[in-house]
């Protein structure tokens, strides 16, 4: 192998781990959110102030020690991110433009994702003390953070089902049905607008649709993506070293 | 114009059309005495029409089989949980 | 198979998502019939049933439009495209009546629980039905250079496929919406 089919192999080996961070950042979810914090699923909208101060008192060992795997945990988001914007960079030509505008993408949500544990440890802190209905406020933030900012990852899940159409790559990096799958995924994370406007029932931040559905089918889109990834990086190690 | 007016496309249309009014008298009171019974056989017809948009204009009756199979299945299962969370409400 | 294996992922992913949404509908009718039965009759019928006979038209339009492109005949196929595309633009036209309609009589999507399904459920179809009238202009621009081989044939019907989803759809929010219940 010559040292530039050497160096591109190191680098996609850096990038494969990449991609596979998004399978720890599901994981530290469903550990972090699901059996110490009990958030999954949320506590219900129409509880009242002092309900929702309660489980903060009551759990906040588990939120504490939660968030902090969740801080690291969802860091992964953007290297995860990344690793798929190293395959969109090989797959357009000329002018990068998806690929500029998916680095601003995933950077910018990456900060929502970090939002998330950050306000959550912050209510954690000193939960007897604060009053309930400033509680509330900021738990109600933090769901609207994960659940109402949907439209970016649904734009970069439209991103990459275009950057996929166009690959001029034969065979292309990654399958036609990854396409597919990314436009299908987008339109299926739409119902989380609707969060703002009920408290109960399927659409509500706790609800069967705007909850349960979402959440699986996007950390279940992270894992899919995750997989198809190392795969397509594969073939972008295999085809530069073909042309180099 | 006549060669695209005389096909099968046309028939499975006038079909449809014909079993939307045939749900449509059900919904209003004609056939059944029980609003149930009326509803089971709406839900019934609302399937036979999805059958013929999968079949003969999303055309799945040509696909390979397995698309089929899962169509099919697909419309007997949801039919019949539809029905059955319809007969469920008191 | 008609259309790309691609599209049919997409088609059986929206239908997932759909079939749990009729499920709610009717568990959530069967614990409120009241608020259920008295909402339908709230609705305008005639509107829905206009909706109706709009799709199903339309999707006679665009499966002639397919025959049409398999037999090279490109004015037939793009006007056949057109003529789906006016169709769901009649739907949209009668979606706003509608609309306006419940809204004048006081009616939103916190009213009570059927309005809310109502409204989101339609809505999320309209979204469909607009993203379809985006796939129809586009294949009557893709369709309008004619040259139809076997790739320009395939995708023209994997949009056609989404077509006759949003029309499926319809037809079974038509009858939980406006048939299914008390008459």
């Amino acid at each position: 192998m010559d040292k530039l089919s050497q160096y591109l192999a190191r680098d996609v080996g850096i990038a494969k781990v990449l991609a596979y961070s998004g399978i720890a950042l599901v994981i530290s979810l469903i550990v972090a959110q699901g059996f110490l914090m009990g958030f999954i699923p949320p506590p219900s909208p129409s509880l009242s102030a002092e309900e929702l101060a309660q489980i903060f008192i009551d759990r906040k060992i588990g939120i504490r020690i939660g968030t902090m795997i969740e801080c690291i945990g969802f860091t992964f988001w953007g290297t995860w991110a990344i690793s798929i914007v190293v395959c969109m960079r090989r797959m357009e030509r000329g002018i990068p433009v998806l690929t500029y505008a998916s680095i601003a993408n995933a950077g910018g949500a990456w900060v929502f994702f970090l939002l998330m544990p950050i306000t959550w440890a912050m209510i954690a802190f000193r939960p007897e003390t604060m009053d309930p209905k400033f509680i509330q406020i900021m738990n109600d933030y933090v769901w609207f953070i994960f659940i109402l900012s949907w439209p970016p990852f649904a734009v970069f899940m439209i991103f990459i089902a275009t950057a996929i159409f166009r690959d001029h790559n034969v065979p292309t990096i990654y399958p036609r049905w990854v396409a597919f799958f990314n436009l299908w995924c987008a339109v299926l994370i739409t119902p989380a607008a609707l969060i703002e406007f009920v408290k109960t029932g399927p659409f509500a931040y706790d609800g069967l649709i705007s909850f349960w559905f979402i959440y699986i089918v996007f950390f279940g889109w992270i894992v899919v993506m995750s997989f198809v990834t190392v795969k397509a990086l594969n073939r972008v190690a295999a085809g530069a070293a073909t042309t180099s | 114009m006549r060669d695209l007016l005389l096909t099968r496309t046309t028939l499975i249309w006038v079909l449809l059309v014909g079993a939307t009014l045939v749900s449509w008298e059900l919904g209003h009171g004609v056939g059944f005495d029980s609003a149930t019974s009326a509803g089971a056989a709406i839900l019934i017809v609302t399937f036979v029409k999805v059958r013929f948009v999968v079949l003969d204009f999303m055309e799945i009756r040509g696909a390979p089989r397995w698309m089929r199979v899962i169509a099919e299945g697909w419309i007997v299962l949801c039919c019949a949980l539809l029905i059955g969370l319809f007969l469920l409400a008191r | 198979m008609p259309g790309e294996e691609g599209v049919w992922l997409f088609i059986g992913g929206d239908l997932i998502l759909f079939t749990l949404l009729f499920a709610v509908f009717l568990h959530m009718r069967g614990e409120q019939l009241t608020v259920f039965t008295e909402g339908r009759a709230q609705l305008n019928q005639t509107w829905g049933l206009i909706n109706t006979l709009l799709m199903l038209t339309s999707s006679w339009c665009v499966a002639t439009a397919i025959q049409a492109a398999r037999r090279h005949q490109v004015q037939v196929t793009v006007r056949c495209f057109g003529g789906a595309l006016a169709c769901g633009l009649g739907f949209w036209i009668v979606k706003c009546f509608e609309y306006s309609e419940k809204l004048s009589a006081g009616l939103t999507i916190t009213t009570n629980d059927f309005f809310m399904l109502y409204f989101i459920y339609t809505g999320i179809h309209l979204v469909h039905v607009t993203i379809g009238m985006g796939v129809l202009t586009a294949l009557i621009f893709y369709a309008r250079s004619g040259d139809f081989g076997a790739t320009k044939l395939r995708n023209l019907e994997s949009g056609a496929s989404f077509w006759h989803l949003v029309d499926l759809l319809w037809i079974v929010l038509f009858a939980l919406l406006y048939l299914v219940g008390a008459p």
